[in-house]
């Protein structure tokens, strides 16, 4: 679904990402981890048409992101963590709205689809309040809604749980685990290794914009000949940097 | 499905903004506020002054004639004589200082001439009305000898006045409130032009960037260029309501206030169709033109803050040439005037109001508007879908 094809990207004299390769397939939650700066959000941005690859091509559901921008926005929802971006003067159901009209979703289908959305992330409370008042985890579940109101295939998670706290952040991989459950391709950034293992079979790990590993955990933990995540990280970085 | 996408954003983009304070206070603050301040103060300052000059006419004068007594009969004049009269009326406490020099009745009487000598600040409204006051005691006096003079001859006041003039104004009332209006109205509107859009500009682009909204928008299958549109149809409409507003506020301060001296009778009726529809397509043009120019400068802006130190470079664009002419007669106005932007916009409102549309300044003015509309629409454009230029990081 998503075909990540050495990929590089430069602004200027920075090597934010630097001929990265990985795929990702249906069903499927992909992380992508890294520290700060390792090129998460560039490769994401990417995917998202956004930015353009200085080299090399991403296709989502064979649709290639330099040629085919529109077809490869139809098909992806991405969220970014952290502050997200909403309209606060807008309710949460005219922001959510707002994208689906984006999307070419109109009248009750659109209607449906917010209802649908606000029973799944329990957000009927809070529906009709305008987002500025909000909370970061109930803005955060506002932005969900957002992503998926024209139900993507692919799904683009930028450290989505960058902010919220730990019930929040379980619910929301618990989110994620059932969206996987439907058969959606899913890429999911962090820099917390931990975090990244409870939802993901396979990984990849990028330091300083190259790819230091691509497979799954746990022939990460035999090569490496060791448990701890964090050491496994640590390990990684450091192979690749000498 | 495109007019559509434009539409659904734009909507969304005047709820937003019709929710914002900010903006709202941005668009109405020419309109609601400084108009009816400024007229205030105007009318004010105005009236005291015109009533001050007339209620008090200090003047001093040295010499002695019968003038004196024509002097003393005018309404609010104070003969003084301070100790310094020259310093006196530097310092604003006499207006003006009369000098009749000696013999100057005999000399009057005798069939002669003389010479009066009277000094004022020119500088002081004040004493500019002193002497006007000073020569109306001066011509009564003058009539009187020449009567005298006529009656020793044998002859009546006619005989030296062989033809009466009357003058009558040719411009009509309508055409006289034009005039005071096409001054101060192509400011208030160029001004609430600019103004009324900044907020608007600021919080469509810069700030949609520093909510990382704008990076949201962009991975929806719709085109940069169709978010464009919709937000400099946004701005625009924000810029026309305030113009919209500084105009009816206008109207209705001219009607109110104390400006309405002179019998001039303050009406809108004096835009005909014609003046209207190029007054209409002007403000339209000019809002495009300030609207390209606030969306470029808030998407070259890195913050919400910057942009809106940015901004002031548009409002300041926008009162050098509407001060410029303001004082300016459209007769007057230089035909380079009609090809600079901004400029041709003004020049254009002031003829709109003074009921003089020339088809060929509004040809050429409009003209060269919209091509500097599109130049600044495309250079906008171009920066907008430049890569990773809504993008924070
Ligand atoms: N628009 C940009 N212009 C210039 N440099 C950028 C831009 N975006 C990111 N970078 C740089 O690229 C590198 C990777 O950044 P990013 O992809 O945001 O990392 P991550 O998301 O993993 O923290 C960083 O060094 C960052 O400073
Ligand atoms: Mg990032």
């Amino acid at each position: 679904m998503i075909e990540v094809n050495q990929v590089s990207k430069r602004f200027g004299n920075i090597a934010a990402v630097r001929n990265v390769t990985f795929s990702v397939s249906s069903g499927e939650v992909y992380g992508l981890l890294g520290e700060n700066g390792a090129g998460k959000t560039t490769t994401m941005r990417m995917m998202a048409t956004i930015l353009q690859p200085t080299e090399g091509d991403i296709r989502i559901g064979g649709f290639s992101v330099r040629t085919q921008p529109v077809e490869v926005r139809r098909r992806i929802g991405i969220l970014f963590g952290g502050d997200v971006g909403l309209y606060n003067r807008l309710t949460a159901r005219e922001n959510i709205a707002y994208f689906g009209r984006l999307y070419g979703l109109t009248g009750a289908r659109l209607d449906q689809r917010i209802d649908q959305l606000s029973r799944m992330l329990h957000m009927e409370a809070f529906i009709d309040r305008r987002v500025g008042g909000f909370s970061r985890g109930m803005k955060q579940k506002v932005a969900i809604a957002r992503t998926l109101v024209h139900d993507p295939d692919v799904i683009l998670l930028d450290e989505p749980t960058t902010g919220l706290d730990v019930t929040a952040a379980n619910m929301f991989r618990r989110m994620v685990a059932m969206l996987r459950e439907e058969g959606k391709t899913i890429l999911f950034s962090s820099h917390n290794m931990g975090e990244i293992e409870k939802l993901c079979s396979r990984i990849a790990i990028i330091h300083k914009g190259s790819l230091r590993y691509a497979g799954t955990v746990a022939a990460l933990r035999e090569r490496c000949g060791m448990n701890d995540l964090d050491d496994i990280f640590m390990a990684m970085v450091e192979e690749g940097g000498r | 499905m495109d007019r559509q996408v434009v539409w659904t954003i734009f909507g969304k983009e005047m709820l937003d903004l019709l929710r914002d304070r900010k903006t709202l206070i941005g668009t109405f603050l020419i309109p609601l506020v400084v108009i009816p301040f400024v007229f205030f103060l105007l009318s004010m300052s105005y009236s005291n002054v015109e009533k001050e000059a007339r209620a008090y006419v200090p003047i001093a004068v040295t010499g002695t004639s019968k003038l004196v007594d024509h002097l003393r009969s005018q309404p609010g004049v104070r003969i003084l004589s301070p100790d310094r009269p020259a310093e006196a009326l530097q310092a604003g406490e006499l207006r003006a200082i009369v000098t009749i020099p000696d013999h100057f009745d005999q000399a009057l009487r005798s069939g002669g001439s003389a010479r009066l000598h009277v000094a004022y600040d020119n500088t002081n409204q004040k004493s500019v009305y002193a002497k006007s006051v000073i020569d109306s005691a001066v011509q009564q006096y003058s009539s009187d000898i020449v009567s005298m003079r006529l009656r020793q001859a044998g002859l009546s006041a006619e005989a030296i006045k062989p033809i009466e003039t009357t003058y009558e104004n040719a411009a009509s009332d309508e055409r006289q409130t034009g005039g005071m209006l096409a001054g101060i109205i192509p400011l208030m509107v160029v001004l609430s032009l600019a103004s009324g859009g900044v907020a608007a500009a600021t919080d469509l682009v810069a700030g949609e960037k520093e909510r990382g909204t704008l990076e949201s928008l962009l991975t929806t299958p719709i085109a940069a260029n169709q978010i464009l549109t919709a937000k400099l149809l946004a701005v625009m409409v924000m810029s026309c309501i305030s113009a919209t507003a500084s105009l009816l506020s206008l109207s209705f301060v001219f009607r109110l206030g104390p400006l309405k001296v002179d019998g001039t009778v303050l009406s809108f009726g004096f835009l005909s169709p014609a003046s209207l529809a190029v007054l209409a397509a002007t403000i339209v043009l000019l809002a495009a033109l300030f609207a390209g120019l606030e969306l470029t400068l808030s998407t070259v802006a890195k913050s919400f803050k910057e942009g809106q130190t940015y901004m002031t470079g548009v409002v300041i664009l926008a009162m050098i040439p509407s001060y410029m002419l303001m004082p300016i007669h459209p007769v007057d106005i230089p035909a380079l005037y009609y090809v600079l932007p901004v400029f041709n916009g003004v020049a254009l409102c002031k003829e709109a109001f003074y009921g003089a549309v020339d088809p060929l300044h509004t040809l050429v003015g409009l003209g060269t508007s919209l091509l500097y509309v599109s130049v600044v629409i495309a250079a906008t454009a171009r920066l907008f879908r430049r890569e990773g230029a809504v993008v924070r990081w």
